[in-house]
């Protein structure tokens, strides 16, 4: 579990940074896949086997795939090498983030871990467990969630197709 | 060593702040959509830990509902790009300043 768990955090960092450094945008397509695969070894080692799967068809199967075709619609794949890669004032951008990254990590680092929270617990849902809890308290959040996939749909077709039309 | 909560929550920590330097620094906008799936990905596993750790349901379901937003906000962003493309010719965001002045 140990030795997992860090060859799979390390993978999906190791992805993460590739992808906002390559300048390939293909490249950088292709290793935020290599994130999302270590992220779903994640889950299957924190027994989330479900969202596991659900990570594997969503994202690798289409967030993916829909991103490879934009690149194809529309740049050119290796990127214009007389383009600065990083914008303007990115050294205050990544102060930010420092700064961001500290306050994530330093109470994470100081505080003393308790016994509960240092161990996994006997608690494995079942899918039928997960489906059971959807319907019951959070049924409007799924009826909100369908009229959002449904409004994206449309309006995802209405933007693409509205400057060919013209 | 075992491994506990605040490992996944280290991890977590790290790829939200990866996404956020490379929102913040990159010029691209495929590049910032990726850093968006980056930083949402990156909170899901601090939802699925707490959810785990905690030994309640809500954290699952609340990441399902993220990737149902993410996906929906993906198809629309790429769609609004790909029409952008075609009427500007760029992808760059220091190019796509319609809205400026």
């Amino acid at each position: 579990m140990t030795v997992a768990f860090y060859i799979m955090a390390a993978i999906a960092v190791l992805g993460a940074v590739m992808a906002i450094a390559l300048r390939n945008v293909v490249h950088a397509v292709f290793s935020v896949l290599l994130f999302f695969s270590a992220l779903a070894g994640l889950f299957i080692l924190l027994l989330a086997e479900f969202i596991a799967v659900v990570q594997v068809l969503v994202y690798i199967g289409s967030v993916g795939i829909l991103m490879l075709f934009a690149i194809m619609l529309t740049t050119k794949v290796t990127g214009d090498p007389t383009r600065k890669l990083l914008s303007r004032g990115w050294a205050w951008g990544g102060l930010v983030s420092g700064a961001l990254l500290l306050a994530f990590l330093v109470p994470l680092i100081t505080q003393s871990k308790s016994e509960s929270n240092s161990q996994l617990s006997n608690f494995n849902p079942s899918v039928k467990d997960l489906g059971l809890t959807l319907m019951d308290p959070y049924f409007a959040s799924v009826g909100v969630i369908a009229l959002l996939l449904t409004a994206g749909l449309i309006a995802a077709v209405v933007a693409a197709s509205s400057a060919s039309g013209e | 060593m075992t491994i506990g909560l605040n490992e996944f929550l280290v991890v977590s920590g790290l790829l939200f702040t990866i996404g956020f330097v490379g929102l913040l620094i990159r010029r691209n906008t495929l590049v910032l959509f990726m850093c968006l799936e980056i930083m949402l990905n990156g909170v899901n596993v601090a939802l699925v830990a707490f959810s785990q750790f905690n030994g309640t349901m809500d954290g699952n379901l609340l990441v399902f509902f993220i990737i149902t937003v993410a996906a929906a906000e993906v198809a629309v962003g790429l769609a609004i790009l790909v029409a952008l493309f075609r009427k500007r010719q760029t992808v760059y965001v220091q190019e796509l300043n319609a809205l400026k002045n």
